[in-house]
């Protein structure tokens, strides 16, 4: 939202207080302003003029005029009356009237902002005329987009030699850039003179709306031919207000008016009198207005008693609207009907069979309230995102409907002769009250109010406060429909008196105890990658192809129904996909050999359901490895898997690989089920070859991934029993077992240990190659062993009946 | 079954066919050369499925307790300069930290939550239009990966009311993912990271709600700081507010600048009220702000997008 310093200002007393300054306590206590577009020097050297001589030039488009500027122009050359020479090529320049006249050295204020703003200056034209500076049209003034003419000023206030600004009321401005998001509970702050009233709170002056605002007068003295029901749902449309008039419209106004340049310092663009008139009002109270040609209104309805039904829009319904789109209609959309015949989609655009054109003789003027529910549904269905909707959808109050709608008659007086007032609230509701303590207000803010500091702020802003001892009764004005509670008025005290006032006091510290998941994530976040793996974050949505493409089912993922794009389209089941689609990208950009890690929630859907109703997650550390360079990586992977599970103390075993709808994409005959407790934990091997294939990797790339929550079930943490030293000499060995082929390693690593263990040996054991010679049907696996006996240093024949028991196992 | 090189062998067959198209009449050309197409397309997916069939087939089990392959070198971890841990993982590690110290409890955020959690217990009314500036996905079901933290706000109260009935106050830290429905750009993420805060307790203020986070900022950037705020609206928190802070010397700080850290306020009643918490007798404060920002800030990085990269090329600018 745009608002106009100046006309902020008006009506404030400011003069104490820098623009600067009170930029920064309108950010520290209404809403955020996310800039200010200085327009102090927009229309310096831009004058009003006396066009005092004109005259065509023959077979062109151009006019020779010479304009009296009462001598305020520099570096001019003058005839003898004074008059400065400017050659015109607009249509409607001619003697007498007042035009405004960029003199040379002023920038064309529509260009104030470009990079290179353009600068007049005396220009040579058909070779032989001098012109002096540029009469301006509407276009270059940066007051809206037409370009037929140049602008024309009222002679009953305008003077030669006034500059434009002083003519309309000061036009050297500052256009505070408003970040609306924060006022959404706020509507009445979407008027100027809701914004205004907060700004005096914040300054500690008190704020009196005028009495058309408040009291709207009761009594209208309505034309008795004029006839016209207004039949609501006060659910939908709390109060409808109108007024007809009797119309002698203008297509265009004759002069520029102070009006036109306000919506232009508001973002807004003039288009007719009429209009321009209702987006005043809008910007001025935040209130939007829609006229309707009075007499198609009639029509439409056909021969009954002219009535206004305001209701839900049926399914399917159908309305033209006034830009030319039909529009199709839904059950959330409210309609305003003739005599149940749309007219208009509430709140958001008048239908087309009742505009106002040039024949229009009678209007009706709609001032009224819609809920702010049904508008926004209409908003999203049909995509009107309009200034008028934009406020609506806060929730308008329905108290200044007729005020709005009356001061509109007063200023349109020019054009719109008020013949009848219909309103479909006969009484002003009486405003809701608060009840709040002093010590309610000092308890949550942590403040020291006392209690006629509180009720200054709040009459500040209009609140009509009531002592009551310790209680405060807030009567709340009808344009705050955002409080209803203590807890609201608390807010507006701290808000108004500053926020920045309070004084930080620290509570007690609580006590807490380490989160366990957090500690593991830590814990295998710094042993991965001590060990030169990467830790990486990736999306939680990815594309159906990644999921067909891993063997995982579709139907197993949640499905994001608006998502940005297909690639985000589904919710993982597990992190290995996702490692995998990132790999390829690394080993093009020249990386061999890495190994990636992820920890994070996945969602498959065959978890089903929590206690909360809600999608189960499982926590999951997804690992991959890529060497191109080596025929498998299951062993890498396993290495990496095996060091990570006895660093945190998992008792854990691998087994045979079981397939599901998650971890489709192992290769079963070189994939593992990791298990502890006789739970699976997670899964360990070779992606599919194919899999591979699809992702450009190599043949052989391994994977794992664990469940935490199940790591973190059997996590003992590092026992210190590897570590038991023994006082006496330890034998070192190597031990060479010939097994076939397919006697499982592990049988013989576990039969090694029951022999060392038996003896209550305290000892090491690792594997040191495992060896098949060609064409042989069996392999020899060699270990290499320290023991020694805890008690004492073993004997001779100890240690070879020890080595023979070990070297027997097959 | 044919075996592969049966097939192979009728597609050669197949492929000689397509040279008598030119003998076939006009009229009937182009039918002639769509069946050939549908018949040659038949067999190269039966040749494809043969060939991926005996490539399952040929696949040779390997000993998965082994620590090595057979013939095989004995397996080695990388370098530990490869490694590399997440910055933004490293910074949520130390923002929890810092909490902790501070006597929070720490509660990881859903990353698929309901309308419930997300916005009726947040005291957003139904169909309320505050609701769309959260630009939030949905899925088929109307679940909704959240896109704030405080989509455990009532958990969290839920889950530690029993603290305030033993007479302590609760303290609960929410770090999480969440995700919005935006454009990717330098400076916009639709998945990102927040961390929450809870407090409650029979009296705390909006006096030590702002003590709470100077103090927090301070740990964070280690230096005395401003701190000022701003008005803010958030339907579960009354008053609200957004929390700045002056932009710290580690930062390049010099005094003059301020930075939007988080949103907070005092929590709204009807937010204590649905989790069972009689706001006549507790009041509280919550607050939430981006993780991502204070990696950006902390390393001056530019860009974004590089957080779900899962570049090696930027992550190993943050190798342990």
């Amino acid at each position: 939202m745009l608002i106009s310093l100046n006309w902020l200002k008006s009506g404030l007393e400011t003069d104490a207080i820098s623009d600067d300054e009170l930029v920064k306590l309108i950010g520290a206590r209404l809403v955020e302003v996310e800039g200010v577009i200085d327009e102090t020097h927009k229309y310096d050297g831009i004058y009003v003029v006396e066009v005092k001589y004109c005259e065509k030039i023959p077979d062109t488009h151009l006019s020779l005029c010479k304009i009296d500027d009462n001598g305020v122009a520099k570096d001019v050359e003058r005839d003898e009356n004074g008059y400065v020479q400017v050659m015109c090529g607009a249509p409607n320049v001619h003697v007498g009237m007042f035009a405004a006249w960029i003199a040379p050295g002023a920038i064309v204020p529509a260009t104030y902002h470009d990079a290179e703003p353009f600068k007049i200056g005396m220009r040579r034209m058909l070779k032989k005329y001098d012109s002096y500076g540029m009469m301006a049209g509407a276009d270059e003034l940066d007051f809206g987009d037409d370009h037929s003419g140049i602008v024309e000023i009222n002679p009953n206030y305008a003077h030669a030699g006034k500059t434009l600004s002083e003519t309309f009321g000061n036009l050297s401005d500052k256009i505070l850039d408003i970040e609306n998001k924060s006022l959404t509970h706020r509507p009445d702050t979407f008027g100027i003179l809701g914004f205004r009233r907060e700004v005096a709170g914040i300054l500690g002056q008190e704020y009196k709306s005028e009495k058309w605002y408040l009291n709207p007068e009761q009594e209208f003295d309505n034309d008795p031919k004029i006839k016209l029901d207004i039949e609501i749902d006060e659910k939908l449309c709390p109060r409808y207000t109108a007024i007809v008039f009797d119309a002698k419209l203008e297509n265009k106004k004759p002069y520029l008016d102070y009006e036109s340049t306000l919506l232009a310092r508001s973002g807004m663009r003039p288009v007719s009198p009429i209009v321009d008139a209702t987006n005043i009002a809008m910007l001025a109270f935040g209130q939007p207005l829609h006229a309707f040609d009075y007499d198609k209104f009639v029509a439409v309805g056909g021969s009954k008693t002219p009535k206004i039904i305001v209701r839900a829009a049926k399914e399917g319904e159908k309305l033209e609207l006034l830009d030319g789109n039909i529009v199709e209609l839904n059950t959330d959309d409210i309609v305003i009907t003739s005599n149940d015949v749309p007219v208009a989609l509430a709140g958001a655009m008048g239908g087309a069979n009742t505009a106002i054109d040039e024949n229009t003789k009678r209007v009706i003027l709609e001032s009224a309230t819609f809920s702010l529910y049904n508008l926004r549904k209409t908003q999203m269905a049909h995509g009107i995102f309009s200034e008028a909707i934009t406020r609506f959808t806060k929730g308008q109050p329905a108290g200044q409907t007729k005020a709005v709608a009356l001061r509109f008659a007063n200023v349109t007086s020019r054009y719109l002769t008020p013949l009848a007032l219909f309103d479909s609230q006969k009484e002003e509701p009486t405003p809701e009250q608060v009840t709040v303590s002093l010590a309610q207000i000092n308890n949550l803010l942590g403040t020291d109010f006392d209690i006629n500091e509180v009720c200054q702020i709040l009459e500040n802003v209009e609140f009509d406060t009531e002592v009551d001892g310790n209680k405060i009764i807030v009567d709340v004005p009808f344009w705050r429909t955002d409080i209803h509670i203590a807890e609201d008025i608390i807010e507006e005290v701290g808000r108004l008196s500053g926020f920045d006032n309070i004084t930080p006091v620290l509570p007690l510290h609580a006590t807490s105890d380490p989160n366990p998941l957090f500690q593991l994530k830590t814990h295998i976040r710094d042993h991965l990658a001590a060990h030169g793996a990467n830790e990486v974050l990736t999306y939680s949505f990815v594309h159906g192809d990644l999921l067909t493409k891993v063997g995982q089912k579709p139907e197993n993922s949640y499905k994001i129904v608006n998502s940005i794009s297909p690639e985000l389209q589904y919710i993982r089941q597990s992190i290995v996909p996702s490692l995998l689609d990132k790999s390829y990208a690394n080993v093009r950009a020249g990386h061999a050999k890495f190994a990636l890690f992820e920890m994070n929630q996945v969602y498959p859907r065959t978890l089903g359901f929590d206690n909360d109703n809600v999608p189960q997650n499982a926590y999951q550390l997804g690992f991959v490895y890529i060497d191109g360079a080596v025929k498998s990586n299951y062993y890498t992977a396993k290495k990496y898997l095996e060091s990570l599970l006895s660093t945190l103390g998992v008792n854990y075993s691998i087994e045979a690989f079981e397939a599901n709808d998650e971890n489709a994409y192992y290769e079963p005959k070189r994939s593992a089920a990791i298990k502890s407790h006789d739970k699976v934990i997670g899964y360990l091997g070779e992606i599919k070859a194919s899999i591979l294939r699809g992702f450009k990797l190599a043949t052989g790339t391994a994977a794992f991934e664990l469940d935490l929550h199940e790591v973190l079930r059997f996590a003992e943490g590092a026992t210190h029993k590897d570590f038991r030293v023994s006082q006496y000499p330890s034998v070192s060995r190597d031990v060479t077992l010939s097994v076939p082929l397919d006697t499982p390693y592990v049988e013989l690593e576990q039969q090694l240990r029951k022999v060392l263990q038996n003896k209550e040996l305290i000892f090491k054991l690792a594997c040191t190659s495992i060896y098949q010679a060609e064409g042989a049907t069996t392999k020899n696996v060699s270990f290499h062993i320290e023991f020694a006996d805890p008690e004492k240093t073993l004997e001779k024949a100890e240690i070879q009946a020890i080595m023979k028991k070990l070297e027997s196992i097959k | 079954m044919p075996s592969i090189s049966e097939l192979k062998q009728e597609l050669k067959k197949l492929n000689a066919e397509y040279a008598k198209i030119k003998d076939v009449p006009a009229a009937e050309r182009a039918d002639f050369g769509k069946q050939l197409n549908i018949k040659k397309q038949n067999l190269m997916q039966q040749i494809a499925d043969a060939e991926a069939a005996a490539e399952v087939a040929n696949v040779e089990a390997l000993d998965i307790t082994a620590p090595c392959d057979i013939n095989g070198a004995q397996p080695e971890f990388l370098t530990a300069d490869f490694g590399s841990k997440h910055p933004l993982m490293t910074e949520l590690d130390r923002v929890i930290g810092i909490y902790q110290s501070m006597g929070f409890d720490i509660m990881e955020s859903r990353q698929l939550d309901d309308e419930f959690h997300m916005f009726d217990s947040l005291n957003f009314a139904k169909g309320h239009p505050a609701r769309d500036g959260y630009d939030t996905f949905r899925t088929e079901e109307g679940f909704i990966p959240p896109a704030h933290t405080s989509t455990m706000q009532h958990r969290v109260l839920k889950a530690n009311k029993y603290k305030l009935d033993a007479g302590k106050s609760i303290a609960v830290a929410v770090p999480g993912r969440v995700y919005r429905n935006e454009d990717v750009d330098a400076t916009h993420e639709h998945t990102f990271y927040q961390c929450e805060g809870v407090y409650v307790s029979k009296d705390c203020t909006l006096g030590n709600m702002l003590a709470i986070l100077r103090e927090f900022f301070e740990k964070y950037y280690g230096q005395k700081l401003n701190i000022k705020t701003q008005p803010g609206y958030f339907p579960f928190t009354e008053p609200s507010l957004e929390f700045l802070i002056e932009k710290p010397k580690s930062l390049g700080g010099k005094g003059d600048g301020w930075l939007e850290m988080l949103g907070c306020g005092m929590i709204h009643p009807n937010v204590l009220k649905m989790a069972g918490i009689d706001p006549t007798e507790y009041q509280g404060f919550a607050w939430g702000g981006g993780i991502d920002r204070l990696v950006m800030l902390r390393y001056g990085l530019g860009d974004v997008r590089n957080f779900e990269a899962a570049k090696l090329d930027f992550l190993k600018e943050f190798t342990c």
